[in-house]
């Protein structure tokens, strides 16, 4: 269901869907002409993402994952700039440094982005320690996957966060639901004994809600309440949002198993592929949301397929951009180590 | 001037620069009670919640750390001993290191991690290593280790201070020793990256730092007996260090010995010893010796644990054999130290 | 049972005066008062399984048979010592009565235990292992990751977390908003029991339930024994942190003294007492005769191919 919010409001939360998606099936196309590294896409999550990181303001941090592309363009991140750091750019967001696994902007609430999984919990935590002490109004999010449930961090993260009361939201994106041939132990997977991944958060008296993470009802409301809970000095919260692994995350490197995304599946479901109906009908949350906003009338065909276009060309763009840019040079490998 | 023995002047420091700063915070585990050896007692007491208790999480509380420094704070985390830090590696190392290179900038971590290690009082394999190569081996990380109460306090004011990550060492063998301190904040804090030279001399050069000092000032009496005059640096900040004032003093002797407690292979000495052959190679007139621990963890029994810590003696031995070996083109003799794989 | 419970007891108090004599170097954690876990534990044991120690586990090692003799030469850094004066107190070992070791690293036992237990499973010896610490390490990474990681493989593993309400100088109120560790192990589903660890009786039970599921294949078990340390967190610690009152109404809980009553031992417990202090006699001479660890001995051991 759709979340309670104004009509500009959800068609603009669909513009983001739609540029990430976009973003993300530029990159994989340019990976497959040009050498750019190992990466992480978000495709079939952006309806988790985009309402939950719109709940945040100017101030409040998020921490997040390699799988990180998402959240930086939900929080309005240049993909330009995204797609440089990406190749490697001097014109990227990290000029080069960082590349995509520590894709960062001070600016928009994303202090680093950090590769060890489990590694943003401590400093999720140590940012809301720190807006506590300062008495700032502000909120911390740990963003990260199922499988940093599994990290001695996070259990300690968990810990520190309830016995202080830190403002800090724990959003666990787990995708690992019906991936095809996942065996335990396989990776990825959810090597966790827990029955379900809320139980690793009772113990500490932490709020915890599982859900749907294509519901985005159901991810607003959450987050608001979590956000207005750390606000108040209330203290910390779990979500867990679960969606279904693209079918393109599966293999090692992000391919376009399902190719691209058709918005017009949303209103013609005779186009879908037969090969990728299930995912096309029913698990990707973007297009769920967009059948949502075409019922309620929200929204018509035609405005949907003009954001898209418009979504296309400016990732086309931003990919342009990124091909074009110089690299850094040589002597910049030294710079910024220290003060 | 004030006498403090070396951990009052690490509280001491950290008292003024809790005042100075509002910002500053202690986190480590018994912290308000005063911790082990006492080096926060009563700071609670006057700083209230800034200084705070944690569980034994030291991943969780390096990680919270790094992540409160980036958002305002300058944290001052207590690792009750260097080497529990191998439990937090993953957050200092990946991140607290890091951040502002990833970020070209963008980023700042001023935090300082207070570790003590060193093999005194035959606590084992666990409670007695030094391991500053490894830090001094880490892009990012700065890397102090004072040896006198007016350094510890001075490095320590300026390791808060400093904008970056900071790993300030602490020898327990140092603790209970006096000194004097200055008063004044603008003589007491100590430039990072600053060697100082302790005692003067014209035939060797001597550098160490951290408790192998008293060693190193003890081999340089021992020498003196005998005509020697040795020149013994402190170098106090390991990362980065002074290649100047030791390269000034090569240039004087020609001949330099390297102590320091951690094992040898690999340790900072080598480090030292590389680039002062590729600087000072002319200057040279015989090979740079090291004196360092045999590699070995730190062995618990009293008699082992004085073989594993060099003292003077070897020092002396070590000096002696730079002395001894013949100037270029003759056949170096055998190095003292053993030769290990 | 009572036999050993009076040996860890004879020997630790004996440990702690040595220390004050200066005869034993370095840090000396005691487990007087907590015996009854150590033993009723152990009982549960057969000599194929497997202990880990924290630091505090001499006990542990008394329990499993350990000889007195060389547990306290190692203790007293001489060459006729359990790891010939190279380990010490926080690093004994001895494999042959199934200890394997213990660690000076809180919470840094508990995978290691896990990695002795998966090898069971492996050789298929049927054995146990059994892992202890005390409540300080609940809040550690490596407990929650090996909770996870015990239970997804089901290995015969017991975890006894000896909880006695401090870790150093902190209640544990002051880590955790958590009361009882067992409620992690359930998080894991996880079998778990609190039991008082001051009845031996009760640990016994509890272990024996532990060891036969273990043994069946049933995979872990989690034993939270309630007990309390009367001496302070290391020989030399003013506990200035607790209330003399608490240690005192402890005393009365004397875990020794519980079983002598709840067994009807008052005729033995006598006896049992003497020999004990006579066994630790004579350990106390044979350590103190015994060779100091001789630095010719300093660089063996580090890998087999260093080995003298």
């Amino acid at each position: 269901m759709l979340p309670d919010l104004p009509a500009p409001e959800l068609v603009a939360q669909l513009r983001t869907m739609l540029r990430i998606r976009r973003f993300e099936e530029a990159l994989i196309g340019l990976a497959a002409d040009h050498e750019i590294g190992h990466f992480h896409v978000y495709v079939g999550q952006e309806a988790t993402g985009v309402p939950a990181l719109a709940l945040l303001e100017d101030g409040d941090v998020a921490y997040t994952t390699h799988r990180n592309h998402g959240h930086l363009i939900a929080r309005g991140v240049s993909p330009a700039g995204m797609a440089a750091e990406i190749l490697g750019k001097a014109t990227g967001l990290n000029r080069g440094k960082g590349g995509t696994l520590h894709l960062a902007s001070a600016a928009h609430g994303f202090p680093t982005t950090s590769s060890s999984v489990g590694g943003p919990l401590p400093i999720a935590v140590g940012s809301a320690f720190a807006f506590q002490e300062l008495g700032l109004d502000r909120v911390s999010v740990a963003l990260f996957g199922d499988g940093a449930l599994e990290e001695g961090a996070w259990h300690e993260s968990i810990n520190i966060a309830a016995m202080r009361r830190a403002p800090v939201i724990f959003l666990c994106e787990n995708n690992s639901l019906e991936a095809l041939g996942q065996k335990a132990n396989e990776y990825p997977s959810s090597t966790l004994a827990a029955v379900r991944l809320t139980d690793l958060v009772d113990p500490f008296g932490v709020p915890a809600v599982a859900l749907d993470g294509t519901d985005t009802r159901a991810v607003h409301e959450a987050m608001a309440a979590a956000v207005a809970r750390a606000r108040s000095g209330g203290g910390p919260s779990f979500i867990e949002a679960r969606t279904v692994r693209w079918p393109g995350n599966r293999p090692l490197w992000p391919q376009l198993l399902t190719g691209e995304t058709d918005v017009a599946y949303a209103w013609d479901p005779e186009r879908i592929p037969v090969e990728h109906e299930k995912w096309w009908a029913r698990q990707d949350g973007l297009l769920r949301f967009l059948r949502e906003l075409l019922g309620a009338g929200l929204l018509t065909p035609g405005d949907a397929s003009a954001i898209d276009t418009q979504a296309r060309a400016e990732m086309a763009g931003a990919m342009t951009f990124a091909l074009q840019s110089p690299f850094p040079r040589p002597e910049e490998a030294l710079e910024h180590v220290f003060a | 001037m004030s006498t403090l023995r070396f951990i009052d002047a690490i509280r001491n420091g950290l008292d003024i620069e809790m005042r100075r700063d509002p910002s500053v915070v202690v986190l480590g585990e018994d912290v308000t009670y005063g911790g082990p050896f006492g080096a926060t007692k009563g700071l609670a007491e006057a700083h209230g919640s800034r200084i705070r208790d944690t569980p034994i999480s030291e991943a969780t509380v390096v990680g919270l750390a790094v992540g409160a420094a980036v958002s305002g704070l300058r944290p001052v985390v207590e690792i009750m001993y260097i080497d529990f830090i191998t439990l937090a590696m993953d957050q200092l190392v990946n991140h607290g290191a890091k951040l502002r290179y990833m970020t070209n900038g963008l980023l700042r971590a001023p935090m300082v991690i207070r570790a003590q290690g060193g093999a005194r009082g035959s606590m084992g394999a666990h409670h007695s290593q030094s391991l500053e190569a490894w830090f001094g081996h880490l892009p990012g990380m700065t890397v102090v280790a004072p040896s006198t109460p007016a350094d510890a306090q001075g490095l320590l004011q300026a390791a808060i201070r400093s904008d970056d990550p900071v790993l300030y060492l602490e020898h327990r063998g140092l603790y209970w020793q006096k000194g004097e301190v200055p008063d004044e904040d603008d003589r007491v804090v100590v430039p990072i990256g600053k060697a100082i030279v302790r005692r003067p001399g014209s035939d060797l050069t001597i550098v160490s730092w951290s408790h192998m000092m008293g060693a190193a000032l003890d081999a340089a009496d021992g020498l003196a007996g005998d005509g020697i005059e040795a020149e013994v640096i402190d170098l106090r900040s390991l990362l980065p260090f002074d290649m100047d004032t030791l390269l000034a003093s090569v240039g004087r002797t020609g001949r330099l010995v390297v102590a320091h407690e951690a094992v040898t292979r690999g340790g900072m000495g080598a480090e030292i010893a590389a680039q002062v052959q590729e600087r000072a190679w002319a200057e040279l007139a015989a090979p740079v010796a090291r004196v360092g621990a045999p590699f070995v963890p730190p062995p618990f029994a009293p008699e082992l644990e004085r073989a594993f810590v060099r003292d003077a003696d070897a020092i002396i031995a070590a000096a002696r054999h730079v002395l001894d070996t013949p100037a270029r083109g003759g056949t170096p003799t055998p190095s003292p130290e053993p030769v290990e794989a | 049972m009572l036999e050993r419970m009076w040996l860890i007891r004879a020997f630790e108090e004996r440990a702690s005066e040595m220390y004050a004599r200066n005869q034993i170097a370095g840090l000396l954690h005691l487990g007087i008062g907590q015996e009854a876990v150590a033993v009723g534990l152990a009982s549960a044991l057969e000599p194929r399984d497997r202990t880990f120690g924290g630091h505090r586990a001499h006990a542990h090692a008394l329990a499993r048979g350990a000889d007195p003799t060389r547990l306290l030469a190692e203790i007293a850094g001489r060459s006729t010592g359990y790891c010939g004066g190279k380990g010490g107190s926080m690093h004994i070992s001895a494999p042959e009565v199934g200890f394997v070791t213990a660690t000076g690293v809180v919470g840094g036992n508990i995978p290691l235990a896990l990695g002795a237990a998966l090898a069971a499973t492996y050789s298929g010896d049927g054995s146990v292992t059994a892992v202890t610490f005390g409540d300080g390490a609940g809040q550690t990474g490596s407990f929650h990751e090996s909770l996870n990681i015990a239970s997804l493989w089901g290995l015969p593993i017991l975890f006894v977390c000896e909880n006695n309400g401090y870790a150093e100088f902190s209640p544990l109120s002051a880590h955790t908003r958590v009361e009882r560790l067992a409620r992690h192990a359930e998080t894991y589903g996880i079998p778990a029991v609190t039991v008082d660890g001051n009845d031996a009786a009760a640990v016994l039970g509890a272990a024996q339930v532990g060891v036969a599921r273990a043994r069946a294949g049933g995979g872990p078990t989690f034993i939270e024994a309630l007990t309390y340390r009367l001496r302070g967190h290391y020989e030399g610690d003013p506990g200035k942190y607790r209330e003399l009152t608490e240690v005192t109404d402890w005393k009365l809980r004397d875990p020794i003294t519980r079983f002598v009553a709840d067994q009807g031992l008052e005729a033995d417990t006598a006896e049992l007492e003497d020999r004990a202090r006579a066994a630790v006699d004579a350990a106390t001479e044979a350590a103190l005769a015994a060779p100091r660890a001789s630095p010719d001995q300093l660089l063996s051991q580090v890998t087999a191919a260093v080995s003298q």
